[in-house]
């Protein structure tokens, strides 16, 4: 036990990435033993693994001077993450999702569909959760719903060859600054206990969440982000 | 507790890990285009000339391109020369024939390692262009060596070939419709003009693909006619010369499109439908003038953009001007252009 303990505590986003769900599955398996327990008022758990955030985005047009209908895209991104899981009650648990930091591709759309990656933005979204969770607090498999709040953190933007021919030729390469925003985020879920203290937890959480991408040329565009995530971890539970 | 502690450790690293990467800037990211070029070889007249007759007097004005001569005033060929991360074009021949008595004859010179051959005035094949010293004086005496000719000459300087990582662009005709549009006053009729515009649209193509493609060149773009008849030199003419305009821009089109069907060496940039929509919704575009001249004609040396500057503006914020005189564009009317012509060759794998 306290080696699987040390394992887990080396601090790098690589070992959360390794910690996806094969190996996480393999490790949880070999150690089911007995039957399941509580999930119930009072405990805390943890579990790490792996997420992907998928956008689904409804874009603006990029302000002028633009080709009427420049659209931007962004594409998915993978990272691990960490969940800390705290039972209010049998049926009430808060959840904090920290995970990333996410490397999305932006490309263009709308018209400019076609032209490829025009820049990029990595993110980090720490989002804290209230679910109520179905079934006995002793089930092996509990399903469960949520609500919560996320915080889409924004940083190394980066802009490309491309976003400068398209707004600034000539000139400096044009720079993009995305802003932060606030999301709503509903989640369903199921939680797998493998035994008293492993379980395993799937996450499926639409965040509705909109903000503004600022370019140095004095540009912007509006975007519902609206991402898709799926996760998967592997937990302890106290 | 123990035990609780390293658990809580992972947590405190991924938070850190997250707030030391969030602490990094942003950055430019890649810049490189798509496909490396080795340089820019332009041919065309004056919308891509780069300095022909920034020689003599035209020199001492601060002129040599047809805009707002300055610091920014570049053209879309040199914009795209940035944009394709090689050396910005310089005028491959200079010179002056002027007839006109106050500014004198500059000789021609051809300068070895430049590519940028448009010249203003220029005709797709005819070697008496707009301004040529062949016309009855006093003309500025503009060169005007015809965008065939310009081929010639670079075939003749580059060992009869392009180079395959050359980046070549054509684009050529605006002269053919002022010429034949003088010549209705000589018994030319409308209809022989559309018919001449349509030669000369399919001549350009047919240089494009003879002389440039067959040559070796890779990667030809050819910018089409932008629409004359949307100017402020069409919209000092009746309706019907207008309408007249635009017909013979849309036959000329039409046979250079066809012309150069069918190329994969070459990328056939609608400027025509683009220059068009940037009339019909200027806010999109940042216009804020698409009929009249950022230069104040009347105080410029000679009625052209060729010796406009910052000095000889109309009053007020010109930023939002399409036009520089009544027919070229203001360096922003180009930075659109160039805009329009890497997005087209983005989309295609180009840039």
């Amino acid at each position: 036990m306290m080696t699987k303990t040390f394992t887990m505590n080396r601090p790098t986003e690589t070992l959360l990435m390794k910690l996806s769900l094969v190996t996480g599955a393999t490790l949880a398996a070999a150690l089911i033993s007995g039957t399941a327990h509580a999930q119930s008022a009072g405990n805390w758990s943890i579990s790490l693994g792996a997420n992907n955030i998928a956008p689904k985005v409804k874009s603006g047009d990029l302000s002028a001077p633009s080709l009427p209908g420049t659209k931007i895209d962004v594409k998915d991104a993978s990272a691990g993450f960490v969940t800390f899981t705290y039972m209010l009650t049998d049926q009430v648990a808060l959840q904090t999702f920290l995970g990333g930091p996410y490397k999305h591709d932006i490309v263009g759309a709308g018209a400019i569909d076609g032209v490829g990656k025009i820049g990029e933005v990595r993110q980090v979204s720490p989002t804290v959760i209230a679910q109520y969770r179905f079934l006995e607090a002793d089930a092996a498999l509990r399903p469960y719903v949520g609500l919560g709040v996320t915080y889409a953190y924004f940083f190394k933007e980066k802009g490309s060859g491309t976003l400068t021919a398209l707004t600034n030729p000539g000139g400096a390469p044009t720079r993009v600054d995305a802003d932060n925003a606030w999301g709503v985020s509903p989640q369903l879920g199921v939680v797998y206990a493998f035994n008293q203290r492993w379980f395993a937890d799937l996450s499926v959480i639409k965040t509705y969440i909109k903000n503004t991408t600022h370019l140095s040329t004095g540009q912007s565009i509006d975007a519902k982000l609206d991402p898709l995530s799926v996760g998967l971890t592997v937990g302890y539970r106290f | 507790m123990r035990r609780e502690f390293r658990f809580w450790a992972p947590c405190a690293s991924v938070v850190l890990a997250a707030l030391l990467a969030a602490c990094g800037g942003g950055g430019d990211g890649d810049q490189n285009p798509r496909v490396s070029y080795g340089k820019l070889v332009s041919f065309g007249d004056s919308l891509s000339d780069v300095g022909s007759y920034r020689v003599g007097a035209i020199a001492q004005l601060g002129g040599g391109e047809y805009s707002i001569n300055g610091s920014t005033g570049v053209n879309w060929t040199e914009l795209l020369a940035a944009s394709a991360h090689v050396a910005a074009p310089c005028a491959a021949q200079t010179g002056l024939q002027s007839t006109i008595p106050s500014i004198p004859a500059v000789a021609v010179v051809n300068h070895a390692g430049c590519f940028g051959y448009g010249q203003g005035g220029a005709r797709v094949t005819d070697p008496i262009g707009i301004g040529n010293a062949a016309l009855p004086a006093p003309q500025l005496g503009q060169l005007t060596d015809p965008v065939k000719n310009q081929i010639l000459r670079h075939l003749a300087a580059s060992g009869g070939a392009f180079a395959a990582d050359d980046l070549v662009t054509v684009m050529a005709g605006g002269n053919d419709v002022f010429a034949n549009l003088g010549a209705l006053q000589q018994g030319l009729t409308p209809t022989q003009a559309v018919t001449a515009m349509a030669t000369a649209g399919g001549e350009l193509g047919a240089y494009v693909k003879s002389l440039i493609v067959a040559n070796g060149a890779k990667h030809v773009v050819v910018v089409n006619l932008p629409d004359v008849s949307q100017t402020p030199f069409a919209y000092a003419l009746d309706q019907p010369t207008q309408g007249l305009i635009n017909t013979m821009v849309q036959q000329f089109n039409a046979q250079l499109a066809a012309g150069v069907a069918a190329t994969p060496e070459v990328l056939l940039v609608d400027a025509y439908t683009q220059g068009r929509d940037q009339n019909a919704r200027p806010a999109n575009y940042a216009l804020t003038n698409v009929t009249t001249p950022a230069c104040d004609l009347t105080k410029t040396a000679l009625p052209t953009s060729l010796v406009c500057t910052a000095s000889t503006l109309v009053a007020g914020d010109v930023s939002g001007y399409e036009f520089a005189d009544t027919v070229h564009p203001t360096p922003f009317g180009y930075s659109l252009l160039a805009r329009f012509v890497a997005e087209n060759m983005i989309k295609n794998g180009w840039l």
